[in-house]
Parts: C-alpha cells; sequence; structure tokens
C-alpha cells in the first residue's frame, strides 16, 4: 500500500478496521511468518514535524530494498521491509524500535534523521546488540558499536570546507545557528579549525529551534559585514532564515551563507531565487555528475514524482541499504546476526552515488565532500569536491580521543 | 456514598488482580511485552492524577505534563550520574566545567525518589496558591497551566548545559536499589510499575470518598456557596493539586525507567493534551476509570499503529471525535448509565447532576 493512497479509501480503512479487529487483540501482528525472508526494520517519520524531511528517507531506503528484491534478493532470501511509523515523537521512537528489534526481530533497523530520535532509540539497540543504521549528518562524539553511521561527521564537513572559505573569502567569521547540541558542536570544530588558520568569529548566535524571526540576527549581520556567515540552522528556521536574508537584500555576492544543513528539501521550501548564490557544503548533491547518481536520481524521480528531489540524506539512506546488502553477501545465509552484519560491513567498499564510500572500523564512512553553490532552478552546482576521500573523526575537536574499532579510546 | 465506595473498592480489587495475574499471563510473561505494558501502566498513573484535579475539583490541568517531566528529570539525572564516572558527558560538550549544584543532591537516591514527588509538588503548589488565592477558576486556569507548561519545556530546553537540552538526558544506568539491579525488561520491573499503580490508584479511590473528596466536589459544583459554608476553597484546591502534581511526578519517574531516556517532548503540550484524553476516555470522575482510559488509548495507538502504519494518526483523532460526541462521561459514564438502567429498568434515561453541570460548563466555557 503507498502512503498516500489512504486518504482516498477512509471507508474502506474503516471496514478493514472491523475486519482486523481480532487481529489488534493478538499480539502476533504482521509480522510474523512468511519464512525465508529477512526481515528488516524502517523506522521514519511518516506523520508529524519532521515527516517532510523523513519520509524522503523512508522512501530512498525502501526503494533500495524493493531493486535488491526485484534483483533476486541476497541469497536468494528477499529483505522484508517492516516499516512502523515513530510520528516524530522521541517517546514512540523507543517504543517502536523495541518492537522492530525484539518482538519482530529485525537483524538491522534502518532509521531516523535528528539526535533526540537517534539517542532514543540508542538503549534499546545497545542491550539488544542489534544494529541501527543512521543515514543523517551528525554532531560526532559518538561511538556506539551498535549504530552505523552513514552520514558525515563535523571534521568530514568542514576540513575542506574552511580552509577554502578563510582562502577565498576572508577570515572574519559569523556564526549562527540553532541552539542544540549540532550547531554547538560543529561551531566549536570550526573554531578550533580558525584558530589554527588564523580566523576569527565575530559573533556566535543560537536561536530556539524552529525559530522564525531573524531580523535582529539580520541587523547584527548588515553592522559586523563578516566575510563569512557559518550557519548551522536547521529545517523550517532556516527556511525561514534564508527567505528573510533574501527579503533584506542581503547580496550573496558580498555576503555569501554557508550553510552545513541546507539541501535540496530546504532550498525546495526556500524557492531557488531566494536560495540562489548561496553554499552549503555536504558529501552529496542532487547534481553531482557520477552513473551511479544519474540512475539513482531517475529511479527516485520515476518512483515518487518527477518534482521530488534527492539530498545528503536520502542518498545515505538509500547507500546504507546497499552496504547492508554487500554485507549479508559475505555471511553465511545461516548464521545472519546484527553483531555479524556489522563485522562484515566493516571495510567494505561501494560505489554509491557520491563516489566510492568505505565503511570505517568505527562504524562511521569514509566520505567525500563537497562545496555547492545554490542556483536559482533549485539544485546545486559543485564548484569543489574533494581529492580524497575524508576519514570520519567523530572526536576531532577533543584532543586525546579517538573513536576505534574497540569503542572510544581515551588516551 | 458508602455503596458508591465499596463498588469502587471492588473495582480496585478487580483492576489490580487483573494486572497483576491477568496480564502478564496473557503476554507469557514476555519480556517485551512487559515492559511494553509497563508504559502504559506508569502512563496510567499520570492520568489517574489528572482525574483527581479535574474529576473531582473541576480543575483542569493542561500542565500535568510539566511536573511529570520534573519527575522523569530527577530520576534521569540520578540514572545519569550512575552511568559517568565525574561530569556527565552533556556537560563537556557544553562546556560546563563543574558538576551544577542542583545537580549535586541526584547522587542520592533516597533524595532523588523524595525530589521526584516534591519538587513537582512544590512547583505545583506554588503555581496553584497563586491561582486559587486568587479566585481563578473555570477555562483561566486551563490557560495558565498551559502557559506554565509551555515556558518550563522551553527553560528546560534552553538550559542544555544542565539538562542536556533537545536531546534530553540520554545514556542512562539501570536503577540500583538495595539487592537489586532494575531491568526493564524484568517481570520484576513490571510488578514494581504494577504495584505503584495500584498505591496510586488506592490513595486515589481513598481521597475521592473522604470527606476531603466530598467537599472538592463541592467546589467543582459551586465554589463560592462552599465557601459559604466555611470552608476555605483555595486551601482545597492547592492540596489536591499538590497532591496530583506528586503523582504525576511519581508517573514521570517510571516511565524514565521504561524508556531509558528522559526528553524535553515528555513536557509537550501535545503529550499534555494527550493525558487529558486518555482521562477524558476513561471518565474523568474516577481514577479508576481515567487509568483504564490511558491504557486503553495507548494500546489501541499500539495495536493500531501495528496493523495500519498508514493511516493509525487518522483513526485514532477518529476514535476520540466520537467518544466526545457519544460518550461525554468517557467509559465510565456508559458503565454507570448502563448499571443505573439495569437497576431500574422502568425509569427513562435521566442525566446526573455532574453531567448537566458539566455539559453546563463546555457549553459557557466557565464554572461557577
Amino acid at each position: 500500500m503507498k502512503r498516500r493512497d489512504f486518504l482516498g479509501g477512509v471507508g474502506a480503512v474503516g471496514t478493514a478496521s472491523v475486519l482486523s479487529a481480532p487481529s489488534l487483540l493478538t499480539t502476533a501482528g504482521r509480522a510474523m511468518a512468511q519464512g525465508n525472508d529477512i526481515p528488516v526494520g524502517l523506522l521514519f517519520s511518516l506523520t508529524g514535524a519532521v515527516a517532510v524531511v523523513e519520509s524522503t528517507l523512508h522512501n530512498a531506503a525502501l526503494m533500495a530494498i524493493e531493486e535488491i528484491n526485484a534483483a533476486g534478493g541476497v541469497h536468494g532470501r528477499k529483505l522484508r521491509p517492516i516499516i512502523e511509523d515513530p510520528a516524530s515523537d522521541p517517546a514512540t521512537y523507543a517504543d517502536r524500535a523495541r518492537r522492530l528489534m525484539i518482538r519482530d526481530k529485525c537483524v538491522s533497523v534502518f532509521g531516523s534523521y535528528t539526535s533526540s530520535s537517534r539517542q532514543a532509540v540508542l538503549p534499546v539497540t545497545e542491550q539488544r546488540k542489534n544494529l541501527y543504521w543512521y543515514p543523517t549528518l551528525y554532531e560526532g562524539r559518538e561511538c556506539s558499536r551498535n549504530v552505523m553511521y552513514g552520514g558525515a561527521v563535523p571534521n568530514q564537513q568542514q576540513d575542506v570546507l574552511v580552509p577554502w572559505l578563510v582562502e577565498n573569502f576572508g577570515p572574519r567569521f559569523f556564526m549562527i545557528g540553532n541552539n542544540y547540541v549540532y550547531p554547538k558542536e560543529e561551531n566549536n570544530y570550526c573554531k578550533s579549525l580558525l584558530s589554527e588558520l588564523g580566523g576569527e568569529v565575530v559573533s556566535e548566535e543560537y536561536v530556539p529551534m524552529g525559530h522564525s524571526d531573524f531580523s535582529s540576527v539580520i541587523n547584527r549581520i548588515r553592522s559586523e559585514k563578516p566575510d563569512v556567515i557559518f550557519a548551522t540552522v536547521v529545517g523550517d528556521s532556516d527556511v525561514a532564515f534564508a527567505r528573510q536574508y533574501h527579503a533584506a537584500e542581503l547580496d550573496p555576492e558580498k555576503m555569501p551563507v554557508f550553510s552545513l544543513t541546507r539541501s535540496e528539501v530546504e532550498v525546495k521550501a526556500i524557492g531557488g531565487e531566494a536560495a540562489a548564490g548561496h553554499f552549503s557544503s555536504a558529501p552529496y548533491f542532487m547534481g553531482h555528475k557520477s552513473p551511479e547518481n544519474e540512475k539513482f536520481v531517475e529511479a527516485y524521480k520515476s518512483r515518487y514524482g518527477g518534482d521530488q528531489v534527492t539530498h545528503f540524506v536520502s542518498e545515505a539512506a538509500y547507500f546504507q541499504v546497499y552496504q547492508f546488502k554487500a554485507a549479508l553477501e559475505k555471511l553465511d545465509p545461516a548464521n545472519i546476526t546484527p553483531e555479524a552484519i556489522r563485522d562484515a560491513a566493516v571495510g567494505l567498499k561501494l560505489k554509491a552515488p557520491q563516489g566510492e564510500i568505505l565503511i570505517d572500523e568505527n562504524l562511521h564512512t569514509h566520505l567525500w565532500p563537497k562545496i555547492g553553490q545554490w542556483q536559482s532552478n533549485g539544485q546545486a552546482e559543485v564548484l569543489i569536491q574533494s581529492e580524497e576521500r575524508v576519514a570520519p573523526k567523530p572526536y576531532a575537536a577533543y584532543e586525546g580521543q579517538t573513536c576505534t574499532g574497540e569503542g572510544l579510546v581515551k588516551a | 456514598m458508602t455503596s458508591k465506595f465499596h463498588y469502587d473498592l471492588i473495582a480496585l480489587v478487580i483492576f489490580a488482580i487483573v494486572i497483576a495475574f491477568g496480564v502478564p499471563a496473557l503476554m507469557n510473561y514476555d519480556g517485551f511485552e512487559l515492559n511494553t505494558f509497563a508504559r502504559y501502566l506508569a502512563l496510567a498513573i499520570a492520568s489517574m492524577a489528572l482525574a483527581l484535579s479535574w474529576g473531582t475539583a473541576g480543575l483542569l490541568n493542561l500542565g500535568q505534563a510539566a511536573t511529570f517531566g520534573m519527575g522523569s528529570y530527577a530520576m534521569a539525572m540520578h540514572l545519569k550520574l550512575r552511568a559517568s564516572d565525574g561530569l556527565p558527558d552533556f556537560m563537556g560538550w557544553n562546556n560546563v566545567s563543574e558538576l551544577p549544584l542542583i545537580w549535586v543532591p541526584f547522587e542520592s537516591l533516597a533524595f532523588t525518589l523524595l525530589a521526584g514527588l516534591l519538587i513537582p509538588a512544590f512547583i505545583g503548589g506554588l503555581t496553584a496558591v497563586f491561582m486559587f488565592r486568587a479566585r481563578i477558576a473555570g477555562v483561566f486556569v486551563a490557560i495558565i497551566t498551559l502557559a506554565f507548561l509551555v515556558a518550563f519545556q522551553l527553560l528546560v530546553i534552553n538550559q542544555q548545559g544542565m539538562t542536556g537540552g533537545q536531546n534530553g538526558l540520554t545514556g542512562l544506568a539501570q536503577l540500583s536499589l538495595p539487592g537489586w539491579t532494575v531491568d526493564p525488561y524484568s517481570t520484576g520491573f513490571y510488578y514494581l510499575v504494577a504495584g505503584c499503580l495500584t498505591v496510586a490508584l488506592a490513595i486515589g479511590v481513598y481521597l475521592t470518598h473522604s470527606k476531603f473528596g466530598l467537599i472538592l466536589r463541592a467546589i467543582r459544583e459551586d465554589a463560592d456557596r462552599t465557601r459559604f459554608f466555611g470552608y476555605n476553597v483555595a486551601t482545597y484546591q492547592t492540596a489536591i493539586f499538590c497532591l496530583s502534581a506528586a503523582l504525576a511526578g511519581w508517573a514521570g519517574m517510571l516511565y524514565t525507567m521504561v524508556l531509558e531516556f528522559a526528553s524535553p517532548t515528555y513536557m509537550g503540550v501535545s503529550f499534555s493534551l494527550a493525558i487529558v484524553i486518555w482521562c477524558a476516555v476513561g471518565g474523568r470522575e474516577s481514577v479508576i476509570a481515567a487509568a483504564l482510559g490511558a491504557i486503553i488509548v495507548n494500546m489501541l495507538e499500539g495495536r493500531l499503529s501495528d496493523v495500519f502504519v498508514e493511516g493509525w494518526h487518522l483513526m485514532l483523532g477518529v476514535i476520540f471525535v466520537l467518544v466526545v460526541m457519544f460518550m461525554p462521561r468517557g467509559i465510565y459514564g456508559v458503565i454507570t448509565e448502563t448499571a443505573k438502567r439495569l437497576h431500574h429498568p422502568k425509569r427513562r434515561h435521566r442525566k446526573t447532576d455532574l453531567q448537566s453541570s458539566s455539559t453546563k460548563q463546555l457549553e459557557t466555557g466557565q464554572e461557577s
């Protein structure tokens, strides 16, 4: 059943709910039986505040699963996606993750976008020694042996970007972000890079999540005249920020915004004209040119509609399923456990849409950082592509701490 | 009065037997199912706590989640300290170099347990004193408590160095009581929560049938008249508010143990409104019914989302609308009406005083 079909069939749902009433009382649910399939969980919010982004991750992961099944599955076994909707609520994430990992015995769960939802899933994942595939860029400083991190950590977003900024735009940075752990951590790392490069932070500001009035911030930007606006504003806030920045007639030629979080999804909401001229740093852009990406974008569009976009998180949601498949192929079909999958995944190379990626022994992913400049058609032109694959260092900002194959090591 | 008390006692005993023996047997003592059900039971305490202030005293507290969250964070702070050697990790990330003073006493389990009850009671009492001294009533209580909730949640999110901000408190240890490390998937833990709920319900049933409860009901029906009888209305209202807050804090402590983290969403508006819905579905006049409401709604939510991933939210919404339209007094109302009709088959269906007065409240939007 497709996600949007239900609106058309409310009456049918009513009837169905009466017919399937007995199943409401049993604990079996829809997960049991079906013999030889490999159960995998999909835990992306289809409703609620983050559904706009997470439903694209859900779509990308589901597409990968169905592509794999269409090509014959793994060892002749099909992947059976078990879909849950945690409704953008951390407590519901924890509840649904339990269901997937304990009751439905999924060997892996793919899910979530926000850090808070990952944190909610973590206790049960670690306790049950399951494997959680998390596709989102995040603040680093986590070293779980039960999470596969597919997104960029601060050093992968900034090691290429910040020196390039100082060289080409100047050393005076204005930092603006939402008030939570991700922006603070990115800014901490940026400051440590700047101190080596001789840059300075003229202002560091945090607005509450969902904040949408940036007039005072924009006034300060106007009076400070920084060389670089270093933005870690997320979601709706970022859309509001970009629009007001444009409405205030600040020229991206003179004062461009460099965002770590703005992807094709946000740009679609901002509108191409207001976003044009500003920059983002990410390992993937929809406009990246590679045969793998052309295939990915085309398949995604033909499946979900020509106006849909792919972005740096949905790309990871997609390639992580293929990483999972490649790990399964290395295993003895009779002996598939989450930990065996994890061990088989380490060192695995895969041609992803962004380039050939590699899973580090610390379970983060080696990625290809890029810098893109947004165009008025809502796409980014990739200006800079890192010459080499960048290794993930989730504790880069913390001297003496490294995330290794044995977990966190403190010197 | 006394016969009603007997009915409630019987209901309480049946309820206790079902959750103590029936439910675990039905679930085959399966760790996952028991853990899920323990979550519902913890929420049931929050719901019955609201029934005390809303159903008995007519004070609709939309800030119930705030006191729930206080209890939840108190427990989480203790467990976080147990899990970390030295400073909790998130403080380091927020450039906090020393354990904040407010965290220090949470090293002690005894203090934590007390704080989880008394801090919510104190804060609840403080808001209550200001509200009820000023004779604020009806819809304004709801507005003030809602505003308090929103402000409190913002405060918690903004004090990142102390509260973990948006992510909340995660990476907690398991509670270790003398001789027992509480595993949230164990049968023992289930009985801990079930026991807590039963005790909370017993307190609730006793209170509603005591003289104290009678006066509260009098206040609900007509505060002025009660005042003229010489009762200090504000004191009674404050007392029930404190008690309800303490019970919510208790529920919060258990909830943290079930889910193994504390999140600012526990003090969100939507969670607070959810408690009101559970209470309304079960029936706010009876604490047992309110607890049952929480369990039923949450079970329904769990099962519906299991069977209909696509439309469960919509279906829940429709169910709530139907309940409000056709069962304004919740499940409890249906049961009492049916019982009445069985006892007096000839008498035509008549609304009780309570219902007519509460309908009046809904229509005029305020209480006397």
